[in-house]
């Protein structure tokens, strides 16, 4: 079987040889090339040879097609990105500087002719051509609830949310699930297999639960209209076991991406066969671990997740910081005890 | 009556009801509750009732953290201008984002505790150097300096808290100005701290005003 039938085997309770074995290697393209992430993330076609040649070299399941998150906030206005040495870009301008700037934020009527969606489509149709009937190809969506704090910053959006009025919170989040909506048709139509739903308001850790149900639940269920085959449920690394079960009562979503920090025995036992769990190792402690803990954590994580079924074991960020010998032994670990 | 503020404060505070909060303060004024009295006997405790919430892993967001801050920190703002002498300052800190960072929420959320705490907070904002950090805590006689930093990159790079320590250490001020970090790398790994030279670390900004107010004694003593 592919990659990709190991994950559609996953996904279906259909019997597989393993289990799919994902890892976010999004900060790696820049180093695999030799350039600047700035070099690196300017061209769609770059993107993809990073993509390629890291899964030649490391072997696990998937390709991501995403650059990085703040590539939203250019969509929408953003005029500057921090470019670190190492690490992550990250939004430097916020569009949203005052509650009257919501009012003029405009969403594109058809975001994939922006010319900023271009090294998305360029990356995807250049991965679809090589990869795509073998290995999951991912895309990068942010939820109406989270895209907010790439245009205007956490602490003023969880204030808006939190205190500031209704009609203008709406009026973003209405703005935010248009985009939402469209990207994950973009993406897609481009040829994503999976799309990372990234809901940091679908976790308890940053709202409460009658919260999410009041609020967040409905624009996720307007987010995810369309449905949610390929969808996989993230809240950005924060613990979500107690919102999962509203979650796949309510959107439908087939795949839940667990924080590090969530018990993954409860979160099996909660989602049982009704979804996928992501069992995902804790890769910042990882980057002390030795090649030898490495190996039995992904142990204990595969043997809580495996029995049943309905399982796959993914990485979290990846940081730069991680020691080669530690992804090989997380990766061959993963291929070794995920074998059936 | 003064039992039933503080019940109703507290309560609007867990239900993340700003406009509630102020009403009973409102209310408390309007019935012959002197200022100080608000500020120590109804905002200060609701903050530690919160710290004890978060250090018994009781059940709570982070939603809830920041609404508690900030109110604590509206109401002691306004009480302050009307207590009739000013209240002891109980120490001062630098507080700021890491270099390349440019997270602002745990941040905030820790200065807001602070202030309800009679602690002198000064914030240089996102994005700050470790000279921009030493310099202020040396200028502004600050027993501590809090470094926030939400990404792995910020918190272990060599311009962030590991920087600020060699600076401390170069300029013999380490047992005179202590240096605390937060931010989500530190949730993940509760041992990362030491490897950036931090004195202490806090899982979260409520408590964060709890470990900083130990190591303004902790200096102070020394």
């Amino acid at each position: 079987m592919t990659p990709l039938e190991i994950l559609v085997a996953s996904i279906t309770g259909q019997p597989a040889p393993r289990v799919p074995v994902f890892c976010n290697f999004l900060d790696y393209g820049p180093r695999e090339l030799n350039m600047s992430p700035k070099e690196y993330f300017s061209r769609g076609e770059y993107m993809a040879e990073g993509q390629l040649k890291l899964l030649k070299r490391y072997g696990h399941d998937n390709a991501w097609s995403m650059s990085y998150v703040g590539i939203e906030a250019e969509i929408l206005g953003c005029q500057e990105i921090l470019f670190p040495k190492k690490g992550p870009p990250n939004v430097k301008d916020f569009v949203i500087k005052s509650w009257d700037d919501i009012a003029k934020l405009e969403i594109p009527a058809d975001i994939s002719q922006h010319p900023h969606w271009q090294t998305t489509a360029d990356c995807l149709a250049l991965l679809s051509d090589e990869i795509g009937s073998t290995n999951p190809i991912c895309g990068y969506a942010s939820s109406s609830n989270t895209l907010p704090i790439l245009l205007m910053g956490m602490e003023k959006w969880m204030e808006l949310v939190l205190s500031g009025p209704a009609d203008i919170r709406d009026e973003l989040m209405r703005k935010c699930s248009d985009f939402c909506q469209q990207q994950i048709k973009a993406l897609r139509l481009a040829g994503a297999h999976v799309i990372l739903y990234a809901t940091s308001f679908g976790s308890p850790y940053f709202i409460p639960k009658k919260m999410i149900s009041d609020w967040a639940m409905p624009w996720m269920q307007q987010d995810l209209k369309e449905g949610g085959s390929g969808i996989v449920y993230y809240c950005g690394g924060a613990p979500m076991a107690a919102a999962v079960d509203q979650a796949i009562e309510q959107l439908g979503v087939g795949v839940y991406y667990i924080s590090p920090l969530d018990n993954l025995s409860e979160a099996k036992d909660i989602i049982n066969t009704r979804a996928v769990t992501c069992g995902v190792i804790d890769d910042i402690k990882m980057v002390k671990w030795t090649p030898e803990q490495t190996r039995a954590e992904v142990k204990r994580l595969i043997e809580i997740g495996k029995p049943g079924g309905h399982f796959l074991f993914g990485s979290s960020l990846m940081p730069l910081e991680l020691p080669e010998e530690n992804i090989q032994a997380m990766i061959q670990a993963a291929f070794e005890f995920g074998s059936n | 009556m003064f039992e039933t503020y503080i019940k109703d404060y507290n309560e609007a505070v867990m239900e993340i009801d700003k406009e509630a909060a102020l009403e009973v303060v409102e209310n408390a004024l309007a019935n012959g509750v002197i200022p100080e009295d608000i500020v120590f006997k109804i905002v200060m405790p609701a903050v530690e009732d919160m710290m004890e919430h978060v250090l018994n892993d009781l059940d709570t967001n982070l939603a809830q953290h920041f609404m508690t801050a900030q109110i604590a920190a509206e109401i002691t703002e306004k009480m302050l201008q009307k207590f009739t002498q000013p209240p002891e300052v109980i120490g001062r800190v630098i507080i700021g984002t890491v270099f390349g960072d440019l997270h602002s929420l745990g941040k905030r959320i820790v200065m807001g505790c602070l202030k309800s705490m009679m602690v002198d907070v000064i914030d240089l904002g996102v994005n700050v150097t470790a000279e921009e950090f030493v310099n202020a805590a040396i200028e502004q006689n600050a027993q501590v300096i809090a470094v926030s930093s939400m990404m792995m990159h910020t918190a272990t790079g060599e311009e962030g808290s590991l920087a600020v320590r060699e600076l401390l250490k170069q300029k013999g001020l380490e047992s005179k100005i202590k240096l605390v970090v937060g931010g989500s790398p530190y949730r993940y790994d509760n041992e990362l701290y030491t490897q950036v030279g931090a004195d202490s670390w806090a899982p979260d900004g409520i408590s964060a005003a709890k470990i900083i107010c130990d190591l303004i004694q902790e200096v102070k003593q020394s």
